[in-house]
């Protein structure tokens, strides 16, 4: 019997970004997956060679637009470390509320739309009007709801004033009073369980094998985080956990990142109220000297890493971005066999693509005769390069 | 700064069957990747490795086997004007990454492809063969899959002296114009 | 007499459109700050619905186009089928800085140099991104001209000139 090959291209009312899935698929079940992600290039690491270090920034910023702090933070802590700079607290304190924001609203973003693909459109409105509090927060603070622009090489651009953080500690009990709500429902309210529990389940030796991330590998037991493993801005003072679940189906990824909210939320007040005073920046030499640094940064979807060499100009000489979803695809495509194929939104945004920051992209397969793609699994269950053909019995 | 403690085994229990409980430090790399080019230590909990290409798959699989990294984090390129330089980055447990570094010649930039032993290689190798131009021996679908698809085969965008035409301003500031 | 029962039907389909525009976006590789921005015009705090527009997935249903994003090179032809798919009368609108010059990303390798060159386009927002309340003013913007269009025959008056060289320091000279 013939394959059914199903295209759902780059316009689609279901991710807002382009990208084209064509699933091969066997009645209900998907049989094979093939990718083409790369309609969003935009050869952003050819302009970051051309640009000194002020002017990169608001190109980092922009590779995408959920997690633009989280880029541009890692290249200036990596300028930063390779410049041999002492960061005042203060700024520190203050990038660190702005990255834990960021978290916020990325998570409640992600809610949203997961509730909003599995129809549930109810709780998509709701989350994202409680997602508003967030970003009255950061244009307060920044002047802009997303981009906030806040990094300078050396420190923050601008300082918050007693009355911002006093608004910002008054929208925070709201907040954790409506997570809550939220993690109940997840727990309880049968259409979500339905449709999260058991769906693209992922063990923790598949999660470590293919290389996943962020809350898609804490969800299946991975401890690894970058904000504990090699701690960077104000993580180190301040007391907060690193959650995991066990389960590693989509109901997991949900709690995770429920509970991630949670620990924002408690970084952000405990930040909040115990800010150091000083200076919020400090000057900085022209050029860097010659270096290289691998700087890792955990960025709301999982580990972003950004490879820096320099060659003593004031320009990055290579700038190598590796972003969180780029490692998920593998994962993905492999918890995808076998599903039914009203589950691939959810399953695909269970990852929570970003597929701005995914700007170089790989995951390929072009539809040839033998039908070469990304990874094999084979019956045994051994990990071959080459034809996808992934076909579980 | 806080970056420069490196907290190894803070909040951390252990994978079922992994016995690598204590950090690895240079003196345990240099020991056990003795065969491959000396180690060195680049940063408080990053050591970089030099290797050959045509043994950076033996390379790979003793960090794996001896010293227990199980992760890749990423494979970063690099085009010096004569060569080009892959940078293998590996994560473990105990939290210290190590960098395998190899040098490939500009004329001939092949060199063996390590996803048999780690998956996630896959992707990254695509990724570089498409903007770079570096082969993978072995791997299969090497094909444009990033460029679009008119974008004629032999320009490779990360090539140092790869430049968009002649008359159009690239990024940054235009300086006959400002 | 038939001319003025024709008259009488395009005014109603007009103020139709007028009053319930339906809309649908194109991302055409963007870095998604101007998408979610106009996601959350249709949430409960802008509510966009209110006003009668409704957000379509399919180009078929719609009548108002959103492009954010500087177009590249992969997304060129894909925008010009969409934009084709959209039946008459259509407008197209751009998102922010990228629609209007690029913003950063001008002159990359893999981006097209100007939008206009793949659609035409009727309003341009700006912003970085521009944050809903200059979405809505976008909209209303865009039913203006649904409204004065008609008094001058068509789209046509409203046409930016072609560009007619460059002078000798390198600027276009616009006629």
């Amino acid at each position: 019997m013939p394959d059914v090959v199903i295209p759902i291209g780059p316009q689609h009312p279901a991710l807002k970004e382009p990208v084209n899935f064509r699933i091969i698929a066997d009645g209900e079940k998907i049989v094979r997956l093939e990718l083409d992600l790369s309609y969003n290039h935009r050869g952003i690491e050819k302009a970051a060679e051309q640009r000194d270090f002020i002017r990169v920034l608001p190109l980092l910023e922009r590779v995408c637009g959920i997690c633009s702090h989280s880029h541009a933070t890692v290249f200036a802590k990596g300028i930063e470390e390779i410049m041999g700079l002492s960061i005042p607290p203060r700024a520190q304190y203050i990038r660190t509320i702005i990255a834990e924001l960021e978290r916020m609203h990325s998570h409640l973003l992600w809610l949203g739309v997961a509730a909003h693909e599995i129809g549930f459109n109810t709780l998509f409105m709701w989350i994202w009007r409680d997602r508003e509090a967030v970003q009255d927060t950061l244009e307060e603070m920044s002047g802009n709801r997303v981009h906030y622009n806040m990094n300078e090489i050396g420190g923050v651009r601008c300082d918050l004033t007693a009355a911002q953080v006093d608004a910002a500690l008054s929208r925070l009990p709201a907040l954790e009073e409506r997570i809550k709500k939220y993690l109940e429902m997840v727990n309880s309210e049968e259409t979500m369980l339905i449709r999260f529990r058991g769906v693209g389940r992922m063990s923790k030796e598949e999660a470590l094998k293919y290389g996943a991330v962020g809350p898609t590998a804490r969800a299946s037991g991975v401890d690894y985080d970058v904000r504990r493993d090699d701690p960077y801005l104000a993580y180190a003072e301040v007391p907060w956990n690193v959650v995991t679940d066990t389960q590693g189906d989509v109901y997991s990824r949900t709690r995770v990142r429920i509970g991630e909210l949670w620990e924002s939320v408690q970084i952000v007040r405990y930040c909040l109220e115990n800010i150091p005073a000083g200076p919020i920046r400090v000057n900085t030499p022209r050029n860097a000297p010659k270096g290289e640094i691998l700087s890792r940064y955990e960025a709301p979807r999982g580990e972003l890493a950004h490879f820096i060499r320099t060659n003593g100009t004031d320009k990055a000489e290579r700038l190598d971005i590796r972003s969180p979803t780029l490692a998920n695809w593998t994962s993905v495509a492999m918890c995808l066999v076998g599903q039914n194929l009203a589950d691939l939104p959810v399953i695909v945004a269970a990852i929570d693509p970003c597929l701005a920051c995914t700007s170089r992209l790989t995951v390929v397969n072009r539809e040839n005769r033998s039908g070469v793609v990304v990874v094999r699994a084979s019956l045994n269950g051994s990990i071959l390069p080459g034809r996808v053909d992934m076909e579980r019995p | 700064m806080a970056a420069e403690e490196a907290p190894v085994g803070h909040g951390y229990e252990g994978l079922p069957g992994d016995t690598m409980t204590s950090s690895v430090t240079i003196d345990i790399v240099k020991e056990r990747m003795k065969e491959f080019w000396p180690a060195e230590q680049v940063r408080v909990n990053r050591i970089l490795v030099k290797t050959m290409p045509d043994k950076i798959h033996d390379a790979i699989g003793a960090a794996q086997t001896l010293l227990g990294y199980n992760r890749l984090i990423t494979i970063s390129t690099m085009d010096n004007s004569e060569t080009f330089e892959l940078l293998y980055n590996l994560i473990a447990p105990h939290r210290i990454i190590i960098t395998l570094a190899i040098s490939l010649p500009r004329s001939q930039p092949t060199t063996p492809t390590v996803s048999d032993i780690l998956p996630p290689a896959g992707i990254y190798e695509r990724q570089i063969h498409d903007l770079s131009g570096i082969t993978f021996a072995g791997s299969t679908g090497l094909k444009k899959n990033i460029l679009n698809e008119n974008w004629s085969g032999d320009e490779q965008p990360l090539h140092k002296e790869w430049k968009h035409g002649p008359y159009t301003f690239y990024g940054g500031i235009n300086r006959e114009r400002s | 007499m038939a001319v003025l029962a024709a008259g009488l039907i395009l005014n109603l389909v007009n103020r139709a459109r007028m009053t319930s525009p339906w809309i649908t976006f194109f991302n055409s590789g963007a870095c998604n700050a101007c998408d979610i921005d106009i996601i959350s015009c249709l949430m409960p705090r802008f509510d966009l619905e209110r006003f009668g527009i409704l957000a379509k997935g399919s180009p078929r249903h719609a009548d108002i186009l959103i492009v954010t994003s500087h177009v590249t090179l992969k997304q060129a032809s894909r925008l010009r089928r969409v934009w084709e798919q959209i039946s008459e009368l259509k407008h197209v609108i751009t998102m922010g800085a990228c629609g209007a010059s690029g913003g950063v990303f001008h002159g990359l390798y893999h981006m097209m140099d100007r939008v206009d060159k793949v659609i035409p386009i009727d309003v341009y927002l700006a912003g970085r991104p521009p944050c809903p309340d200059e979405i809505i003013t976008a909209f209303v913007t865009c039913l203006h001209l649904l409204e004065e269009d008609p008094d001058h025959g068509g789209k046509e008056w409203r046409q930016k000139k072609p560009l007619s060289g460059m002078d000798t320091k390198g600027f276009p000279v616009i006629p």
